[in-house]
């Protein structure tokens, strides 16, 4: 079961967001804003290189107001993996130790070191913020970017699919993982809080999308995140210790209000189009609710 | 204090175990492997209080030592050839964050071709990335110099490297006088400098700009240089404390009234010792200059010792590609303008090739025929 968050009874204190340099609408932001709201000050966090790395501060300055530190792009899960380890030989307890990558920096450059810490089931969680493209680099494809979608380089469109890391981090038998949005900031919360509360470790991965990337108003961020999850492309769930729970029921509205207002899918073809409705409909078909 | 006989490898563990090391990470990888299985026994018996991360590759097991200690801790690595190049990119993040981290280097050839036998182009490919580099002439060097290691990166806030020849040392045995776990501890009080701090959070990191990063570079460097005074008091401590003199940054064997010198670092300074004895007890006029650290480079210790020789052989056990051994270009260049000397590059010893007492002769007897050049190079024993 989840726990239930009340907005109302947040603190209203930011442990991260004032003055971060992140683009007006920065899905990004919202996503770290929302974390450091449950997860509030005995947390420290390693972020790999990434818009998220470079948006909390510059020289002197920072908006975390927590432990923060920019790790290499390959690596914040080890590094978290010694922090925890350091943080136990001095016996510094009650602590939650993060680290927080975006799509590059969980599923392809920083895959390795997740792996790694995910089979030694290391007591820290990962978080995968994903805007399904290499933002901070103005835009390439990653693993993460769905077929079809135009980028940055791929003007034809990504020719493959995209990589489900929810099902590959689920099958390093790790005790907890959940998909997350930005557009449910209190499902999102839940799951942090719980990936927080549990020993050993936890992923999970938060569709944030990104306006300059998806081509979008940069005030449509939340509401492309909700469409996504609405349309049934992305699933809200959770699996914890082996069992599937999906959290937000979508509403099952046509993939084509997700798809075609974004300027990323503006080479995509009916086929692919029906191809997508027919998956999501086969979907909830199957598995139900 | 007994003597005991032990690898390189035992007694770089052994030197990490008296330290204390709280956090242990590593990655497999030949020659170094023995330390770490040893490493991991002492904590499994329980004679070491330490956490291990079984780190799935280098790069992470230098970047879990890095986290654990920017969190607090006395942590340790040991890697060696392709996991140092490896891990090379996080080396560059531990020195510009001025962590005290220290690692174990069990010196291996670099592939390509593919070899796994001792030479130092391990650790001359980390030439600039910012850390202090111990060489160890025999496995009692390998244990004093982890142990200083400690002192030394800890005062400086500096990563220090503590090189050892793979299988010449790390899968041979030496007697090895260990000392006191109490007086290693008094030796190496723990003062703890943690970064990642939950009572006083700070970023780390963050995007800097060039006048800071400038800055930034500046007090990095001039950490290096201080180590060049750092490095001989830590070992003037460690002689009264423990008896043994590491002789700081080098030391000069029988170099009275000589006329031509070599200079060496690692396991070949011993076998030049011998051919210096030979050669004085026939006459000539040779001595030896151990070169104990490389980073922070003693250029004018060296200058010091070799001002008043006419031949220079240098040994290096390394090949920068196109420019010649890393040694005898970092005395050439220490040099410049100050000597007339012959200095001769002597490429020795690659991929454990042949480097006895008659491939340093042939050394030796090169310098001297190749007066024409003071600036020479030659390739031995090819």
């Amino acid at each position: 079961m989840i726990d239930k968050i009340n907005l109302e009874q947040l603190p209203q204190e930011d442990l991260f967001g004032p003055g971060n340099v992140g683009c007006k609408g920065c899905a990004a932001a919202i996503a770290g804003r929302q974390a450091m709201k449950v997860l509030r000050e005995r947390t420290m966090i390693t972020i790999p290189a990434s818009c998220m790395a470079t948006l909390g501060g510059n020289n002197r300055r920072t908006t975390w107001k927590i432990p923060f530190y920019h790790t290499l792009f390959e690596c914040a899960p080890a590094v978290s993996s010694g922090i925890r380890a350091a943080l136990e030989v001095q016996g510094i307890k009650n602590v939650n130790v993060v680290s927080w990558g975006g799509d590059a920096g969980s599923a392809d450059i920083g895959f390795q070191a997740l792996s790694g810490a995910a089979e030694r089931n290391e007591d820290i969680f990962h978080v995968c913020y994903d805007n399904e493209m290499y933002m901070n680099t103005g835009g390439q494809t990653g693993s993460q970017t769905p077929k079809t979608a135009l980028t940055s380089n791929a003007f034809l469109g990504k020719p493959t699919n995209k990589k489900n890391m929810l099902a590959i981090m689920e099958v390093h038998g790790i005790g907890y993982v959940a998909s997350a949005s930005i557009a449910f900031p209190a499902d999102l919360m839940a799951k942090l809080k719980k990936a927080a509360s549990r020993k050993g470790f936890s992923y999970i991965h938060i569709l944030a999308p990104c306006f300059r990337g998806w081509g979008i108003p940069s005030d449509q961020t939340v509401e492309f995140a909700r469409r996504a999850v609405y349309c049934g492309l992305w699933e809200l769930y959770e699996v914890e210790d082996g069992i599937r729970k999906r959290t937000v029921e979508p509403q099952l509205i046509p993939v084509k209000d997700y798809i075609f207002p974004q300027k990323r899918f503006s080479k995509i073809s009916a086929e692919e189009i029906n191809r997508l409705q027919q998956q999501v409909d086969d979907y909830y078909g199957k598995v139900g609710k | 204090m007994s003597k005991v006989l032990m690898t390189g490898s035992e007694a770089a563990a052994l030197g990490a175990k008296l330290s204390k090391i709280e956090v242990l990470s590593y990655y497999p990888i030949t020659p170094a492997f023995p330390a770490m299985e040893r490493l991991s026994k002492y904590i499994e018996d329980g004679e070491l209080n330490c956490k291990f991360i079984r780190a799935e590759s280098d790069h992470s097991a230098l970047a879990a030592v890095l986290g654990a200690s920017l969190a607090g801790a006395r942590s340790y690595t040991v890697t060696n050839s392709q996991g140092l190049l490896y891990m090379t990119e996080v080396a560059y993040h531990v020195a510009g964050l001025r962590q005290s981290v220290v690692m174990g280097v069990a010196n291996r050839a670099l592939s390509a071709p593919h070899s796994r036998f001792p030479e130092h182009g391990d650790a001359v490919s980390q030439g600039a990335n910012g850390w202090i580099q111990i060489f160890s002439e025999n496995n009692q060097d390998i244990l004093d110099n982890t142990i200083q290691a400690f002192r030394i990166a800890e005062e400086l806030r500096t990563p220090v490297m503590v090189n050892y020849e793979g299988y010449i040392q790390s899968h041979t045995q030496e007697e090895v006088e260990a000392p006191s776990a109490e007086k290693v501890a008094a030796f190496l009080p723990l003062k703890r400098m943690p970064v990642m701090d939950i009572n006083n959070p700070q970023g780390v990191n963050t995007v800097t700009s060039p006048d800071f990063y400038m800055d930034y570079k500046f007090r990095q460097n001039e950490a290096l240089e201080k180590a060049l005074t750092v490095i001989p008091q830590v070992s003037e401590d460690y002689k009264k404390e423990f008896g043994r003199d590491s002789r700081g940054l080098l030391e000069a064997y029988r170099m009275e009234d000589v006329e031509h010198a070599i200079v060496a670092m690692g396991s070949i300074v011993s076998t030049a010792r011998l051919l210096v004895d030979n050669l004085r007890s026939q006459g000539k006029k040779i001595g030896l200059v151990k070169l104990r650290v490389w980073r922070p480079f003693p250029g004018k210790e060296l200058y010091e010792n070799l001002k008043n020789v006419k031949y220079v052989t240098v040994l290096d056990k390394n090949i920068v590609f196109g420019v010649g051994g890393a040694l005898a270009t970092d005395i050439k260049a220490a040099f410049y303008g100050r000597t007339e000397m012959v200095i001769n590059s002597c490429i020795i010893g690659l991929g454990g090739a042949k480097s006895g007492v008659a491939e340093i002769k042939q050394a030796v007897d090169s310098t001297e025929d190749c007066s024409e050049s003071k600036n020479s190079s030659v390739w031995i024993g090819l």
